[in-house]
């Protein structure tokens, strides 16, 4: 097919334009990056030093000594290197490190699962019409804004199993009493109930927010077409407090598997090891048996623990379109 | 000379200069004064007082109000040394000493537990004291104190204080169970203890014949060992290349414990968690007998129904076939190895741990009257008899002449708290005796054969 003068002409036009542009492009990536980029790269630069020194780098140097043997009193220079013997150590050879796995697994689910849902009833309830609404919820709130360490002091003293005011309450009722975190079989599931009584109050909160966004004409119309209390919770409220229900649940994920300072102070991870959670024993290896390299190695594969399950919740919570 | 000068200067003013003799003049003065300058800050320079910094974990303010002006004593003494004392937490002193020397500002001197000696040695943090420091340590200081503070043959520093156990009675709660001496044999505890329990109607415990400190390696461990040897037993092998505290000795230590559990004699729940729960309930009144270490007669002597007077110290109770043995730890005075002041810090450790006038120490007046604890030097025990003479304090230190150190063991903080969890998992049924041991053996064993590599 010919081209005519004029599409000749237009073409050449369009050429000569674009050999312009890219004329005026010549100084390359450089020019882009001054012209483009130069003002924005600036204003996030402080962001990205920051990020960069407390957490790349940290990050980075984490996954080198965990390849070392270091005790922290020997110069960085001088550690041997071991390669992956301290994660083939705690993935094979270390009981303890299984054990305290699989506590913190245990406590994780207790955790996320009754403090999500308790955290979602209490929402509910004190969404609805019900006498010093505030009040309740600024009790609900209260032991979250409360130092986990004063929580843990008082809640051993409760849970004493000689003098503690837990058993005092069983016995009037008739009750026997319990060992508590006396107790190989109880102490973990003590630890949770402590746990969640603590953090039921800031769920409740989100949960509250959340439950405040779904707009009211959904559940009018629902009533005007005969839905039942469990039906409007069903189709309207589930479903609509789904981006706040995922953010819960890796949120309070996060902060299970990470659980510290409630177990140090309530039970020091024992009877036995009974309650001895991942970061616990990280906190020894490194610190009372100075074995930073193992502890490190601890701290990635926590890391890869938690990057995994977190992926896993959102997969399995994402809206899917 | 005043008068010359500013003669001088008048007719330097007076007499108008020709630019470039001026020039010359103000090189020549200003030549001379940066020289002047110089040589002052030289002078200076070699004036400066030498900083020493020590380290210790003995920050509250009873403590320091003793040991800072003992302190300051030795900085009137000798005008160019200055002294800074810094402080921390026992449970952050380690953290302090590693955190220190990696970020380069590591103290000078530092007072620390013998357990980590051979971390320390290791890694090639201290510094090996002067021959003077040496024989004063061989001369002034008991065999096993020495011993304590002794690795791989070479002494590592001044030993402060000594802390050994004894069994602890509460004197009322023997009387009213009829019990008129506190138990000296295996036997004998195994029969009062259980009378000294009570129980309500529920079948809980309110009052407990024997306590265990759960939680706490330290706790748990000490007793055990005390326990261990006055069965004729054995915690490590001589050469430090095996635990032995799994061998027969040890496993009928734990079955005495076990039994002590199983008759009723002790109750788990006095026991913790952490390490103030059985010290708690015995301060309290609630329990009857304990295996402690003497730095908790402090605690006693403030909060004891009773008073101090109302406890009763004995030796550790002993098998048929042993005797009994006491365990003693120590704590000690070492200098970093990097410190650029060392000659400095151990004239001034000589000096704090060095009788004055025939008498006491200083250290030894710290020990006594600022922290409630034994001096380990013999002749600071002999200064000050009469406070280290009471009732309480008495046996710990006749027991010192008997006693035995803990072990020094590379990797003895780790195996430590594996043989405490192992022994909680027998104290709770979770083990045998000889399982809990046997476990805790090769744990430990797998420990010092890794510590053994080069």
């Amino acid at each position: 097919m010919k081209q005519t003068e004029a599409e000749r002409a237009g073409m050449a036009l369009k050429s000569g334009a674009e050999r312009a542009l890219r004329a005026e492009r010549a100084p390359g990536f450089g020019w882009w990056l001054r012209r483009r980029s130069a003002v924005g790269y600036a204003f996030v630069a402080p962001a990205l030093a920051f990020l960069l020194v407390f957490a790349f780098l940290p990050f980075v140097f984490t996954i080198y000594v965990s390849l070392h043997e270091w005790n922290m009193l020997t110069p960085v220079t001088s550690m041997p290197f071991r390669g992956l013997e301290n994660y083939r150590y705690l993935l094979l050879d270390d009981p303890l490190f299984r054990q305290t796995f699989a506590n913190t697994v245990t406590f994780a689910v207790g955790n996320v699962a009754l403090s999500t849902l308790l955290g979602l009833i209490v929402a509910l309830v004190l969404n609805s019409r019900v006498r010093l609404r505030t009040f309740w919820r600024a009790i609900y709130f209260l032991p979250y804004v409360t130092s986990s360490v004063a929580i843990a002091i008082v809640w051993a003293n409760i849970y004493n199993a000689n003098y503690g005011l837990l058993n005092g309450i069983l016995e009037t009722l008739g009750l026997p009493p319990q060992r508590f975190l006396a107790s190989v079989s109880q102490a973990m599931p003590s630890v949770i109930a402590v746990a969640v009584w603590h953090s039921v109050g800031y769920f409740m909160i989100l949960f509250l927010a959340g439950l405040q966004n779904i707009p009211g004409e959904l559940y009018d119309a629902a009533k005007v077409d005969g839905a039942g209390d469990w039906q409007r919770f069903r189709f309207i409220t589930l479903p609509l407090l789904k981006p706040t229900m995922l953010f819960v649940v890796v949120v309070n994920t996060l902060i299970s598997l990470q659980v510290f300072d409630l177990v140090f102070i309530l039970t020091n991870g024992g009877p036995v090891n009974a309650t001895n959670t991942l970061v616990l024993y990280m906190y020894r290896t490194a610190f009372e048996f100075t074995r930073m390299g193992r502890a490190t190695a601890m701290a990635i594969l926590l890391f890869l623990i938690t990057f995994a399950i977190t992926l896993v919740q959102l997969h399995l919570l994402r809206e899917r379109r | 000379m005043s008068a010359r000068t500013s003669m001088i200067g008048s007719r330097l003013l007076a007499e108008r200069m020709p630019r470039r003799s001026f020039l010359k003049a103000a090189a020549v003065l200003g030549g001379a004064a940066m020289t002047g300058t110089l040589a002052t800050g030289c002078r200076r320079q070699t004036a400066a007082p030498t900083k020493l910094v020590v380290l210790t974990h003995w920050g509250a303010q009873p403590q320091k109000d003793v040991l800072e002006p003992i302190f300051k004593k030795y900085q009137e003494e000798n005008p160019r040394v200055q002294i800074e004392h810094q402080t921390v937490e026992f449970g952050e002193l380690l953290n302090r000493i590693t955190t220190g020397r990696l970020g380069g500002v590591a103290p000078d001197i530092y007072h620390f537990y013998n357990l980590w000696l051979p971390e320390f040695v290791a890694s090639d943090l201290l510094q090996v004291p002067p021959d003077n420091v040496i024989n004063e340590v061989r001369q002034g200081y008991s065999e096993s104190t020495v011993k304590g503070v002794t690795y791989r043959d070479q002494i590592w520093g001044f030993p402060t204080e000594v802390n050994s156990y004894l069994l602890l009675s509460n004197r009322q709660l023997l009387q009213e169970a009829g019990v008129k001496e506190p138990p000296a044999t295996w036997d004998e505890l195994l029969e009062v203890a259980p009378k000294l329990t009570k129980k309500d109607a529920s079948g809980k415990a309110t009052q407990t014949g024997f306590a265990f400190s759960r939680g706490w390696d330290s706790g748990v461990v000490h007793p055990f060992t005390c326990l261990l040897w006055s069965n004729g037993g054995e915690y490590v092998a001589e050469d430090y290349s095996k635990v032995r505290f799994n061998e027969p000795p040890g496993v009928e230590t734990l079955e005495l414990e076990l039994e002590l559990i199983r008759s009723g004699g002790a109750d788990l729940g006095f026991a913790g968690p952490g390490s103030s729960g059985a010290q708690d309930d015995f301060l309290a009144g609630r329990v009857g007998m304990v295996i402690m270490a003497n730095w908790y007669g402090a605690s006693l002597r403030a909060g004891l129904p009773g008073g101090i007077e109302n406890v009763i110290v004995s030796p550790v109770p002993h098998s048929a076939k042993g005797t009994s043995t006491t365990l003693q730890y120590n704590w000690l005075w070492g200098v970093d190895k990097n410190s650029m002041n060392a000659k400095a810090a151990w004239e001034f450790l000589t000096w704090l741990n060095t009788p004055k006038d025939g008498g006491s120490s200083p250290m030894g007046d710290y020990l006594t009257t600022g922290l409630n604890a034994i001096p380990a030097r013999l002749s600071d025990q002999e200064a000050h008899a009469d406070l280290l003479g009471d009732a309480f304090v008495k046996p710990f230190v006749e027991s010192l002449r008997s006693s035995r150190t803990e072990p020094i063991i590379p990797g003895a903080q780790e195996i430590k708290t594996s043989l405490q969890k192992q022994i909680e998992a027998a104290w709770f049924g979770e083990k045998s005796a000889q399982e809990a041991l046997d476990t805790a053996a090769a744990e430990a064993n797998r420990i010092l054969a890794e510590k053994a590599k080069p």
